[in-house]
């Protein structure tokens, strides 16, 4: 489709929109504007309003006070069916696709629903089923064979779903296509993909709308920026006008330097040897070694074997061949708790379902692994020695409360985070294996995190980070451990290297350089 | 960098393609319980070829009405993400309502109108379950369970608790009218009665309900995830409410030809069957999490049952024995399809 510089006037534009949910004024007049076939980025720390005003411009929150103007015309709130019949389309994290049903259900099924008016009895089109998927499933890129339309969702990988959770959102004619956070669980190779999908988007006059916290993707794909602090827009304009430190003093009022958090250096002392690792395809001969107080990172592409090398050192995946060999001494770890009982602990990635019970208090949360030392009479759980213990690992990570009986949920995603790190710090470990330690965070909280980290590393406790965002790893890392298809192919000084370095060497496979 | 062009084929199906027998069965989870059946009626039939005649294939088409009519609508829950206890219930109710009802008030009643009477009082009670699970946010099972003593406790205070013996003749006509008969060795006459076509005709439609209307894929969709198909426009409402009422009109259907083939109504009629009902769908290759399943494999699901509760005497096996067989194929197809879910999320 040819670009028409007439088509790119405003279509979606917000003046003076407030939002109150009861006490809380969630949004304080805000302006903005959206033009089609322009790629937008919706910047801010969690709880600015950011996901307010995505709800807004998709009709699931109707505004308590502004104009909404759609095409011109001036509304005072969208339906959730008018923002739909617009071509207003959101993406949403967890991609709302249907797990039991097949692609070309997934993406055509929109349609039908329309046509049959709400009548479920309505006969399906399965000729236009498959017309409608493959068209969509083109436009963002997939080869749309009958193999392919008929997988169940459940069968395909993430970032193969997240693509057919975009075309299904563009299947009916889509203006403007909401993501929200779309890289958060994408290695770099998909997220390029990702990015070339966009651009397609924007080829064809969609305008995109990211709400994102990862600059660096944003600074790739170009477009304008719109940074939310507090309920406000306080500024839109081309993202390439703004720096990084710009932009993140907009976001949250102050200025966040860019620099190397690390200052600590680590001890000579080896804590433990990593020596001809393998287990599997997942990963092979592997040979590294820790220092006490050291920070090592370890990256690679989703496949390259780095999650299991951190799941097998926790002892969540048993390690079939090689030779541990911690301060001195052999060790064959076969469990979570046996890597516990060694002093090695571990913060997953997916903290809500695998590191919190999210629906339990702080202080429940706090105490796990010392249940034994707030011990009472009769072996009973000790409360008041529990709370005292729970309050001080609460007022050691710095949480943002006092309060240890409000449920994790409640939290943000980074004081969450620190209630698992202090759980793990509460019985002094030796090795702190952190997965992907600032997924979701905003950047405040990042910076309160990083602090965390370094403040372990200079109490002599070593710790290996497993991240995707490599300027986290060349901020806070001693050495940086590049894995591919298995194997570590780099061991970076990660004071001397560059993110490109780093990048180039995770997409090149051994083989390629043997 | 040299990035491929993203409409490379992706790589969306890992070593599955290779294990085709694990391919197979993906796709047809059903396929452990035709194999079981064939197994069973090979085994049988070579023991006793007596298998293999007339009488004893009809016997088990007659007795895989009902319970393929329960089965149908057990199904159809459970796809909804749902689960339906009180089916026996409403088809008791259904039946012994109906029954007395012909028999006290309308003697001349014809049969068409006994039959659509009876799915119209299985459909509203149905119907009063969806209300319920989506109205309460209670899980289905609990409310099933309230509903199943609620509309036996009605049936029995209200209807009446006596057997009726005295069946009214055009529903003792429709018991007996028969599709074929046929002289077996023996000399008796075995027939194939008409009301064994409704089993056939309602796979047919629940068939057609689920692939070829949009309620069919809206069954799935909320089974499969409620939150997700309730954001993208599906009326949950409207679907459990389907899903339930359809599931009790199959069950007043089932007791109307159950009070004309027995030539009897009894309130006490139906009641444990839930249990093997749901067996026969599970072994169909339904998840009782619901959002899969198809109606083919129930029908297989609901074959394989009948087959097990009805020949295992011709070979000889006292028929105490059948539960023991049942529970056993459970755990065997339980364990099968764990082992394949586990081969496909490698």
């Amino acid at each position: 489709m040819s670009k028409k510089p007439s088509s790119k006037a405003a279509f979606l534009s917000l003046s003076g929109i407030h939002k109150r949910f009861g006490g809380v004024h969630a949004l304080r007049g805000v302006d903005l504007t959206i033009e089609q076939g322009k790629a937008y980025h919706l910047l801010g720390e969690n709880g600015c309003g950011k996901s307010t005003v995505i709800k807004i411009m998709s009709g699931a929150h109707e505004p308590t006070e502004g104009i909404i103007s759609l095409d011109g015309k001036h509304l005072n709130y969208l339906s959730p069916m008018a923002a739909l019949e617009a071509g207003i389309e959101t993406v949403y994290q967890d991609l709302s696709l249907l797990p039991n049903l097949t692609v070309a259900e997934n993406v055509a099924l929109g349609e039908q629903l329309v046509a049959g008016k709400g009548r479920l009895l309505y006969r399906l089109d399965h000729q236009k089923i498959k017309q409608t998927a493959i068209a969509a499933l083109r436009k963002v890129g997939l080869e749309a064979d009958q193999t392919l339309l008929g997988k169940t969702i459940s069968d395909l990988p993430l970032a193969i779903r997240q693509r057919v959770a975009i075309a299904r959102a563009i299947a009916s004619d889509a203006r403007l296509v909401i993501m929200d956070e779309p890289t958060t669980s994408l290695t770099r190779h998909e997220v390029e993909v990702l990015i070339e999908v966009v651009g397609r988007l924007l080829d064809n006059n969609v305008a995109v709308l990211f709400v994102t916290h990862k600059l660096e993707e944003s600074y790739r794909i170009g477009g304008e920026a719109i940074v939310f602090r507090d309920g406000l827009c306080v500024a839109q304009g081309p993202i390439e006008n703004y720096t990084r430190s710009q932009l993140a003093e907009l976001m949250t009022g102050r200025s966040i330097e860019a620099t190397r958090y690390r200052v600590g250096k680590p001890k000579n002392t080896t804590l433990l040897d990593i020596k001809d690792l393998s287990s599997g395809h997942a990963f092979r001969d592997i040979s590294f070694n820790i220092r006490h107080g050291e920070i090592v990172g370890i990256t690679g592409l989703s496949d390259s074997g780095r999650n299991e090398l951190a799941m097998a050192l926790a002892g969540h995946i048993s390690i079939p061949h090689g030779v541990l060999t911690l301060e001195g001494e052999a060790i064959h770890i076969t469990s979570p708790a046996s890597a516990i009982s060694y002093g090695i602990g571990y913060v997953p990635e997916d903290r809500l379902s695998e590191g919190l019970f999210i629906e339990k208090s702080i202080y429940e949360n706090e105490v796990p692994l010392i249940l034994n030392r707030i011990l009472g009479k009769f072996g009973l759980l000790d409360d008041k020695k529990g709370r005292a213990a729970a309050g001080e690992i609460s007022s050691g990570m710095k949480l943002n409360t006092k309060d240890l009986d409000l449920p994790v949920s409640a939290l943000s995603g980074g004081n969450q985070q620190r209630v698992l790190i202090g759980r793990w710090l509460s019985i002094n470990p030796r090795l702190l294996i952190l997965h992907g330690p600032t997924v979701g965070v905003d950047v405040g909280s990042k910076e309160t995190i990083f602090h965390a980290i370094q403040e372990m590393a200079e109490r002599g406790i070593s710790l290996i980070v497993v991240s995707d965002d490599l300027p986290e790893l060349l901020q806070n890392c001693d050495r940086i451990l590049v894995m591919s298809s298995g194997r570590i192919v780099e061991n970076f000084n990660a004071e001397e290297v560059s993110d490109d370095h780093i990048y180039q060497s995770m997409i090149t496979s051994p083989q390629e350089t043997a | 960098m040299t990035d491929k062009t993203i409409s490379e084929k992706a790589d969306y199906s890992p070593d599955l393609e290779r294990k085709w027998i694990f391919f197979l069965f993906k796709g047809r989870p059903e396929t452990i319980s035709l194999i079981l059946l064939v197994m069973i009626c090979g085994a049988v039939a070579f023991i006793n070829p007596s298998f293999f005649n007339m009488s004893s294939l009809v016997d088990i088409a007659r007795a895989s009405v009902v319970i393929g009519l329960f089965a149908l609508g057990v199904f159809t829950v459970l796809a909804a993400g749902g689960i339906d206890i009180s089916f026996p219930a409403i088809g008791a109710l259904a039946m012994y309502g109906v029954s007395s009802f012909v028999i006290n008030v309308f003697p001349g009643m014809p049969m068409i109108l006994i039959i659509l009477f009876s799915v119209l009082i299985g459909a509203t009670l149905g119907a009063v379950n969806g209300v319920l699970v989506h109205g309460l946010r209670v899980p289905a099972l609990i409310v099933t369970i309230g509903t199943q003593y609620l509309f036996r406790g009605i049936l029995l205070v209200f209807i009446g608790t006596v057997w009726l013996m005295e069946m009214p003749s055009q529903m003792i006509d429709f018991g007996k009218f028969s599709l074929f008969e046929i002289e077996a060795n023996s000399g008796v006459t075995v027939s194939l009665p008409v009301y064994f076509l409704v089993f056939p005709i309602a796979a047919i439609t629940t068939w057609f309900v689920f692939n070829r209307t949009l309620m069919g894929r809206a069954i799935f969709a909320v089974g499969g995830n409620s939150n997700v198909a309730e954001r993208l426009g599906y009326d949950l409402r409207k679907v459990r409410i389907f899903a339930f009422g359809y599931a009790g009109a199959l069950a007043g259907l089932a007791g109307v030809i159950q009070a004309s083939a027995n030539r009897m109504a009894n309130p006490f009629d139906f009641a444990g069957i839930e249990i093997g009902v749901i067996a026969a769908v599970v072994l169909g290759g339904a998840r009782i999490t619901g959002g899969t399943g198809t109606v083919f494999g129930t029908v297989l699901g609901v074959l394989l049952v009948t087959v097990v509760n009805n020949v295992l005497v011709l070979v000889g096996i006292p028929s105490t024995w059948q539960r023991v067989v049942v529970g056993a194929f459970i755990l065997l197809a339980a364990a099968f399809f764990v082992l394949r879910d586990r081969k496909s999320a490698l």
